[in-house]
C-alpha cells in the first residue's frame, strides 16, 4: 500500500456531554484519543482544543493531518430542543396543513392524553401558491410565479423566516417547479437557506417528504453557521487537508453537501459505532452480528451482514416520548437502521403499580447519575446493580471515592426491596435480569422483522455498558457467541477512521415490474450515478473506484411494505424481471416465510448507493496503543488479579477469576466463570462459556448451550 | 363470560418474585406485539394497514385472554376471548389437534360484521393443548352487496360459520375454493388470510419457547396470577370513581326517516361498573345494527382509557366490566339483522359514556369527537383503459377537548385510522385532489377548543364519472361539547353545482366536476369565555378561527 506522507486522519465526535477524539497515524501505526466537555454554544472552540492536545500529545504538525472526520449530535439536538432556524413553508395551494396534519394517527391508542410531536414551521408561517403536478408528472396548472414571490415576500419580510422549505405535490417525479421557485426566491434573497423537497427526498409521499424539506430548512442555518466556524477555525489552525462529515447512513460526505443537506447528517454520532462494528466484523470473518452498544441512557442495536450495517430510508426525529415509535417527525433519509431501547447504565429500577420491577426507560444520566457516583443519584440504577452483583469492581471503580457510596447503594436497593416484598440481593439481580430482558426482547423484535434468527449471529458489544451485559443478552437470546472488540468503551469514534466517502440517492417511480419503463429507469440511474460521481470526485482524485450499488423498493401490489431488493449488475432492461422476480422473491421468503406466486410485483423507488473505497487503518494495534503506546513495556505481566464471587442474571452465584483483559496474548483461553476488566468497561462469563483472544485482540466467548441446560437448572431458584 | 371467582390470587401462593413475574408477563406481551407486527407487515388490505382493523391474542386453554397486542384496535382484543370460549363449547378441547385453524365472521360472535374475519388455532406443548392464538382482521372484499340498503345480513357477503380451514395442519381445499369463490378479490383476501396465519405461527413458537425458557408445563399459572392482578388493577382504579348511576343519552343522524338514540347509564358499584343502554333505538333494516360483541368492545374501550393509561390488558381487564343492551335494540340486534356499517352505531357510544361520567369524572373524560363516527368515502370506477379502480379516502374529523388541552384537530377517534398519501391515491385512481386542509371554525369553541375537521376537495379527472359512496353521521348531530363547551361543525358534503349528497348515499361524480366533503370538528370544554385570551389570539393569527365572535360574546354563563 503506498501512502502519501500525511497520512495521518482525526476523527471528532461531538456528543452532548463530550467530545471524543482519535488520531490515527496510519506510518507509525499509532493511535491517540482524547475526551472533552463540548461546549455547546460554540463546539468548535472545545474540537481546536482537542486538535492542539492531540498535536502535542503526539509530536505532529497541523499540516501533517490529512484528514479530519466529523460527526456530531448537534443536528439531532437542535430537532428535539426545537431550537432551530424560524421557517417558512412555500407549498401547493391547498396543501398548506399536510405538514401539521400528519398521517392523522394517534401513536400511542392507549393514552387518551397522547399527544403528536408539534410542528417545526406553524401555520401561519405556510402559504400554499397556484401550481400542480400531477401523478404522471405532467404539469396541470402552471407555476404562479407573482405568487411565489408574494409568499417569500411575506414569509421573510413579513414574518422574519430565515430559511424555506419548497414542497408541491408530485414533485419527486417532476421538480421543476420547486426548481423554478427556488430561482425565484433567490433573485429576492440571494444568500437566504432553501430546501427543495425534491432534493432532499424525492420519493411519493407528500407528508414526509414535505416533513423532511422542513427539517432540512429548520437546522440548514444553525449547520451552516457552524460548520463556516469551524473551517475557518481549522483554517486558522493551519488544516489544509479535507474535512469531512459522517452521514446518518455511515458514509462520508463534504463539507458543502452537508451544508445543503443536513437532515442527511441527523444520526452520524450512532452512526459510527455501526461503522466501527462492521469494520471489526469484517476484520474478525464475522458475516452476521448484531451490534450492540450500551451506554449511559440507551442501548441501541443493529444487524451487520457481510461487513454492511443494514440502512433504511425512514427515521423519526424529535419524539416527544423517545421510545414511543410514532411521536416524532418522520423522515425519509437514509439512516442505520439501529433500534434504541430505553436501557443503560443509568436506567433507573423502580416497582410498579403491581410492585413489579420495572426498570428504564427513565434513566439517571450522567447528572446525577448513578447513585455509586456519589453526585446525588438516589434511586438504584443498572451500573449500581452492576456493582452489588460483582460484575464492576468497587475498587477499580472511580477510584476511591467509591468505598464513600457503595453503602448508600445498598440502602437503594434496600428501599426499593422493601416496595417489592423481596431482599436487596434479589433485587440488584432482578434488576439486571429485565434490563436484559427488556433489550432482548427488542432485539428478537427486530430480528423477527427481519426474518432473521439471533441463533445464526454473533453478539458484538460495545459502548461502556456493553460488555457488562453481553453475556446475560447473548443467553436471553441464544446467540452462540459474543465479540467483545478491544476498547469497546471508546469504539465509536473509531468508526470515523474506517468510514468511505458515500452518496445515498433515490429516485420515486413507482411501476408494475411487468409494465417498468427501463428507458426511465436507466435515466434516473445515469442520473444520480453522474450526480454521485461529481460529489464523489470532491472526496477522493481516484473516480475509477467508485462503486455504485443499485437497488430497489418492492412489494406485491397491493401491500404497504417494501422490500429493498438489490439489482442486478449491467444495464436494466425487460430481461432483468425474471430476476428481479427471484430476488425478490427470495428476500420475501426470507422475511415472511412464503411467497403469493400470483402476486404482481411493484417498485416504488430505485435507489443509488455510491461509495469511494479508501484504505483502512488497522484497529487493532491502534486499540492496544492507547494503553501502552505502541509496544508493551512489560511485555508478560500476570493476566490474573484474583476472584471474586459474582451473580450471573440466568446463571446464578458463581467464584470467577478476575483478568486484566489488557494482558491476556491472543491465543490465550479461559473457561468461565471469569470476569475481564479493562479501563473503560468489563465483561463477565459463566461457566458454560469459553473465552479466547483471537489475533485481533477481540475476545471471543463461545456459550455452549448444552452445558448451560444440563447444569443450570435449579440454579436459578 | 367465566365470572366464578373475584378473589385476588396471591402470588407469593405460587411462589414467583415480582422479578420472575415482571419478566414472565412482559414476555406473553412482547408474543402479541410480535405477531401484530407480522400480520400488518404482510397484510394486503388497505384497511387493516391504514385503520389498522385488526386484533391478535394470545390465550390460555380455557380461552381467556393472557396478552392482547396494543396495536391494531384494542377494543377488539377481548371478543376474540369470548369466540374461543364458545367454541370450545362446540369443539371441546380434547377435539382439537395440532395444525387446526378454525376461522369464522359470524358478527355475533366475532367482531360486528361479515368483512371482518376471526382466526383461532390451537398451541400444544409437549403433547397438549395448552392455549390458543387468535386474530380478527378486516379483509379487503366479502363478496355480497356492501351497501346500507340490504335488510339482512346474508346481501351483505358471504356468512362463514366456525369452520375448520386447516385440520392436522391440512388445509381444507373446499372451504379455500368456496371462500375465493364467493369474493371479489380473492388473491389480496387469501393474502391476508395468510398474514393472520404468521402472525398464529409467531404467537405459537414464541410461547413454547418461553414454556421452555421457564421450565413451565403450560400457562395455566402464569395466566392466573396475571389475571388476577389485572381485575384487581382494574377493580382498584373503579373503586375511585364515587359510586352512582350516571346518564346521558345522544342523539345521531341514523337512517333515512330514523335517527339513532342512544340511553345510555353507567352504574358504579363499588369495584364494578355496568354500562347498559336500555331505551335505546329499536334495531332498524338498514346496516346501522350494532352486534352486543360491538356494543361490547366500543363501550369498553373508552372506559379502560380512563382507568388506566395502557396497562397490559388481558382477560383480568375486563371482569369488573359488564355491557347490557335490550334484545332487539340497535345495539343488540337479533339475527339475521343488517350489520356492515355499525360502527355508525358503536362509535357513538364513547361520546355517550363520557358525557354520563362528565360530572363525576371532569378532569379525565373528552368532548364528543367529530370523527365518533368515522366518516368514510369511497371512489369507485373505470380508469382510462377501462381497467376498475375503487380507492378509500382515510381522512380524519377533529377529537374532542380535554379538561387540559385543546382537542387534536383531524385525528380518528375512537379508531385509529390514519391518513394515506393524497400522491399515492393519486397515483392509482383518476382523482386530482385540489385541497386537503384543515377547517377553519370546525372545531368547537370552549376554555379548551375542539379539533379541527378537515376540507377535502375532489376533481374527477378521467373521462368517466366515478362513483362516490359517503358513509357517515354528524349532518344534523354536532360533536357536543363539556362542561360548557360548545359544539364542532357538522360535517357535510357538496358537489361544484351546490347539490348536497346527504353523508349516507352513492351518487356520481361528473367528469371534470368536484365534490367539497367536509369532516366535523370536535366538541369544546369547558366556557370558551373562560379560555386564554392569548390562545385566542393564537387561534386567529393561525387562521384556525376566523372570528373570536364565539369567545367575545358571552361572559361565561350562558353557554351550558
Amino acid at each position: 500500500m503506498t501512502e502519501a506522507a500525511s497520512s495521518c486522519t482525526i476523527g471528532i465526535d461531538v456528543g452532548g456531554t463530550f467530545t471524543d477524539f482519535v488520531m490515527h497515524d496510519a506510518e507509525h501505526a499509532r493511535t491517540h484519543t482524547a475526551k472533552l466537555l463540548t461546549t455547546p454554544e460554540d463546539p468548535s472552540r472545545a474540537i481546536i482544543d482537542g486538535i492542539r492536545r492531540l498535536l502535542e500529545a503526539s509530536g505532529m504538525r497541523i499540516d501533517q493531518i490529512a484528514r479530519i472526520v466529523h460527526g456530531t449530535t448537534l443536528i439531532t439536538n437542535t430537532v428535539l430542543e426545537r431550537t432551530g432556524a424560524k421557517v417558512g413553508l412555500i407549498t401547493t395551494e391547498g396543501f398548506r396543513d399536510v405538514l401539521e396534519m400528519g398521517r392523522e394517527i394517534r401513536h400511542d391508542a392507549a393514552d387518551l392524553y397522547a399527544r403528536p410531536a408539534p410542528v417545526l414551521v406553524p401555520r401561519h408561517v405556510r402559504i400554499g401558491v397556484p401550481e400542480r403536478i400531477t401523478a404522471d408528472a405532467n404539469e396541470l396548472i402552471p407555476l404562479n410565479e407573482p405568487a411565489v414571490l408574494k409568499a417569500a415576500q411575506e414569509l421573510v419580510d413579513g414574518h422574519g423566516a430565515q430559511a424555506l422549505a419548497i414542497a408541491f405535490l408530485h414533485s419527486y417525479a417532476n421538480p421543476s417547479h420547486e426548481r423554478r421557485a427556488r430561482e425565484l426566491v433567490r433573485s429576492l434573497y440571494p444568500e437566504l437557506p432553501i430546501s427543495l423537497s425534491a432534493d432532499v427526498a424525492p420519493e411519493i409521499g407528500e407528508y414526509e417528504r414535505t416533513n423532511t424539506a422542513c427539517v432540512n430548512a429548520y437546522v440548514q442555518p444553525v449547520v451552516g453557521a457552524y460548520l463556516d466556524r469551524l473551517e475557518k477555525d481549522l483554517a486558522a489552525l493551519g488544516f489544509t487537508g479535507t474535512l469531512s462529515l459522517m452521514l446518518s447512513s455511515g458514509g462520508l460526505t463534504t463539507l458543502a453537501q452537508a451544508k445543503a443537506v443536513p437532515v442527511a447528517l441527523l444520526e452520524s454520532g450512532p452512526a459510527a459505532g455501526a461503522v466501527a462494528a462492521a469494520h471489526l466484523a469484517e476484520q474478525a470473518g464475522e458475516d452476521r452480528v448484531i451490534a450492540f452498544d450500551m451506554g449511559g441512557t440507551t442501548a441501541k442495536m443493529s444487524l451487520i451482514e457481510g461487513g454492511l450495517p443494514h440502512v433504511t430510508h425512514e427515521f423519526e426525529a424529535g419524539r416527544v416520548d423517545r421510545f414511543k415509535p410514532g411521536s416524532g417527525l418522520p423522515l425519509k433519509t437514509a439512516v442505520i437502521d439501529m433500534i434504541e431501547i430505553g436501557a443503560g447504565g443509568g436506567s433507573i429500577a423502580a416497582a410498579d403499580e403491581f410492585a413489579l420491577l420495572k426498570v428504564g426507560p427513565r434513566s439517571a444520566g450522567s447528572v446525577p447519575g448513578p447513585v455509586a457516583y456519589g453526585r446525588g443519584g438516589a434511586r438504584p440504577t443498572v451500573t449500581d446493580a452492576d456493582l452489588l452483583t460483582g460484575h464492576l469492581d468497587p475498587d477499580h471503580f472511580l477510584g476511591g471515592e467509591l468505598t464513600l457510596t457503595l453503602p448508600q447503594v445498598r440502602e437503594a436497593f434496600e428501599e426499593l426491596a422493601a416496595r417489592l416484598g423481596i431482599d436487596a440481593g434479589r433485587a440488584a439481580a432482578g434488576t439486571l435480569q429485565i434490563v436484559t430482558e427488556n433489550m432482548a426482547a427488542a432485539t428478537r423484535m427486530h430480528l423477527s422483522e427481519k426474518g432473521r434468527d439471533p441463533r445464526a449471529y454473533t453478539l458484538m458489544a460495545f459502548g461502556g455498558a456493553g460488555p457488562v451485559h453481553a453475556y446475560a443478552l447473548a443467553r436471553s437470546l441464544k446467540v452462540p457467541r459474543v465479540m467483545v472488540p478491544m476498547g469497546a468503551g471508546v469504539l465509536s469514534a473509531f468508526g470515523f477512521l474506517v468510514a468511505d466517502p458515500a452518496v445515498e440517492d433515490v429516485r420515486g417511480y413507482a411501476t408494475t415490474l411487468p409494465a417498468a419503463d427501463w428507458a426511465r429507469v436507466r435515466e434516473l440511474y445515469q442520473d444520480m450515478e453522474s450526480h454521485a460521481a461529481a460529489l464523489l470526485r470532491r472526496m477522493g482524485p481516484d473516480t475509477a473506484q467508485i462503486r455504485h450499488a443499485r437497488s430497489a423498493d418492492m412489494r406485491y401490489l397491493g401491500q404497504g411494505f417494501e422490500i429493498t431488493v438489490a439489482l442486478p449488475d449491467g444495464p436494466l432492461s425487460d430481461s432483468c424481471v425474471e430476476e428481479l422476480r427471484r430476488r425478490f422473491t427470495a428476500d420475501y421468503v426470507a422475511v415472511f416465510g412464503r411467497e403469493l406466486p400470483e402476486g404482481t410485483l411493484e417498485v416504488t423507488n430505485w435507489r443509488l448507493t455510491s461509495s469511494l473505497p479508501t484504505p483502512r487503518p488497522s484497529l487493532v494495534r491502534s486499540a492496544s496503543a492507547q494503553h501502552g503506546g505502541d509496544a508493551n513495556p512489560n511485555p508478560t505481566p500476570n493476566p490474573v488479579r484474583g476472584r471474586r464471587a459474582i451473580q450471573l442474571p440466568g446463571v446464578g452465584v458463581c467464584e470467577a477469576t478476575v483478568y486484566d483483559r489488557p494482558a491476556l496474548e491472543p491465543g490465550s483461553s479461559v473457561r468461565g466463570p471469569a470476569v475481564f476488566e479493562e479501563h473503560e468497561t468489563s465483561c463477565a462469563i459463566g461457566p458454560d462459556a469459553t473465552a479466547t483472544i483471537d489475533a485481533h485482540h477481540n475476545l471471543i466467548i463461545d456459550i455452549d448451550y448444552a452445558y448451560a441446560h444440563s447444569a443450570s437448572e435449579g440454579a436459578e431458584t | 363470560m367465566s365470572e366464578a371467582t373475584t378473589d385476588a390470587v396471591n402470588r407469593d401462593a405460587v411462589n414467583l418474585d415480582p422479578v420472575d413475574l415482571e419478566i414472565r408477563w412482559s414476555r406473553l406481551a412482547a408474543i402479541t406485539d410480535e405477531a401484530a407486527a407480522t400480520l400488518l407487515r404482510a397484510a394486503f388490505s388497505t384497511i387493516i394497514r391504514e385503520s389498522n382493523d385488526y386484533t391478535v391474542v394470545l390465550m390460555n386453554s380455557a380461552g381467556h385472554t393472557v396478552a392482547e397486542s396494543r396495536a391494531g384496535i384494542p377494543a377488539f382484543a377481548a371478543l376474540i376471548g369470548t369466540l374461543t370460549e364458545r367454541l370450545l363449547k362446540t369443539i371441546p378441547a380434547e377435539s382439537w389437534h395440532e395444525g387446526d385453524i378454525v376461522i369464522t365472521n359470524d358478527p355475533w360472535i366475532a367482531t360486528g360484521h361479515l368483512p371482518d374475519i376471526a382466526m383461532v388455532s390451537p398451541i400444544f406443548h409437549r403433547g397438549t393443548l395448552i392455549g390458543f392464538a387468535g386474530s380478527a382482521a378486516h379483509v379487503p372484499d366479502i363478496g355480497g352487496t356492501p351497501t346500507l340498503d340490504a335488510t339482512e345480513l346474508l346481501a351483505e357477503g358471504l356468512f362463514i360459520p366456525p369452520i375448520h380451514l386447516y385440520r392436522d395442519g391440512v388445509r381444507d381445499e373446499a372451504v379455500v375454493a368456496l371462500l375465493r369463490a364467493n369474493v371479489r378479490l380473492p388473491v389480496q383476501v387469501w393474502g391476508d388470510l395468510e398474514a393472520q396465519m404468521a402472525a398464529h405461527e409467531v404467537c405459537r413458537r414464541r410461547t413454547i419457547e418461553l414454556l421452555e425458557d421457564i421450565g413451565e408445563p403450560d400457562l395455566e399459572e402464569l395466566s392466573h396470577l396475571v389475571h388476577a392482578m389485572s381485575d384487581r388493577a382494574t377493580r382498584a382504579a373503579i373503586a375511585a370513581i364515587p359510586n352512582g348511576v350516571y346518564r346521558s343519552s345522544l342523539d345521531a343522524d341514523g337512517v333515512e326517516g330514523q335517527p339513532t338514540h342512544i340511553e345510555c347509564t353507567v352504574t358504579v358499584d363499588g369495584e364494578r361498573i355496568a354500562v347498559d343502554y336500555s331505551g335505546s333505538s329499536p334495531q332498524v333494516a338498514h346496516a346501522t345494527n350494532c352486534t352486543l360483541n360491538y356494543t361490547t368492545a366500543y363501550s369498553v374501550y373508552p372506559l379502560k382509557l380512563l382507568l388506566d393509561r395502557g396497562t397490559r390488558s388481558n382477560h383480568g381487564s375486563y371482569r369488573a366490566i359488564t355491557v347490557s343492551a335490550p334484545e332487539g335494540s340497535i345495539l343488540n340486534p337479533v339475527f339475521p339483522a343488517p350489520v356492515l356499517a355499525r360502527h355508525l352505531t358503536g362509535h357513538l357510544l364513547c361520546c355517550a359514556i363520557y358525557q354520563a361520567l362528565a360530572d363525576v369524572l371532569p378532569e379525565r373524560v373528552i368532548a364528543d369527537s367529530g370523527g365518533a363516527p368515522a366518516l368514510r368515502v369511497q371512489f369507485a370506477g373505470r380508469d382510462e383503459l377501462g381497467a376498475p379502480f375503487a380507492a378509500i379516502l382515510f381522512a380524519s374529523a377533529g377529537m374532542g377537548a380535554c379538561a387540559d388541552a385543546d382537542g387534536l384537530s383531524t385525528t380518528a377517534f375512537p379508531t385509529n385510522s390514519g391518513s394515506g398519501s393524497i400522491e399515492a391515491l393519486e397515483a392509482t385512481a383518476p382523482l386530482l385532489f385540489r385541497r386537503k386542509e384543515l377547517r377553519p371554525d370546525s372545531g368547537g369553541p370552549g376554555t379548551r377548543r375542539g379539533g379541527l375537521g378537515q376540507d377535502v376537495e375532489v376533481c374527477n379527472l378521467g373521462t368517466r364519472p366515478i362513483r362516490v359512496a359517503l358513509l357517515g353521521d354528524r349532518s344534523q348531530h354536532p360533536a357536543l361539547g363539556i362542561a360548557g363547551g360548545l359544539p364542532g361543525a357538522l360535517a357535510h358534503a357538496r358537489y361544484e353545482d351546490g347539490t348536497t349528497p346527504p353523508l349516507k348515499s352513492v351518487s356520481a361524480l361528473a367528469r371534470g366536476s368536484a365534490i367539497t366533503i367536509s369532516f366535523a370538528g370536535g366538541g369544546g370544554y369547558g366556557p370558551p369565555a373562560d379560555r386564554d385570551r392569548a390562545a385566542v389570539a393564537a387561534d386567529l393569527l393561525a387562521g384556525l378561527i376566523t372570528t373570536t365572535d364565539a369567545y367575545d360574546a358571552h361572559d361565561g354563563t350562558g353557554t351550558a
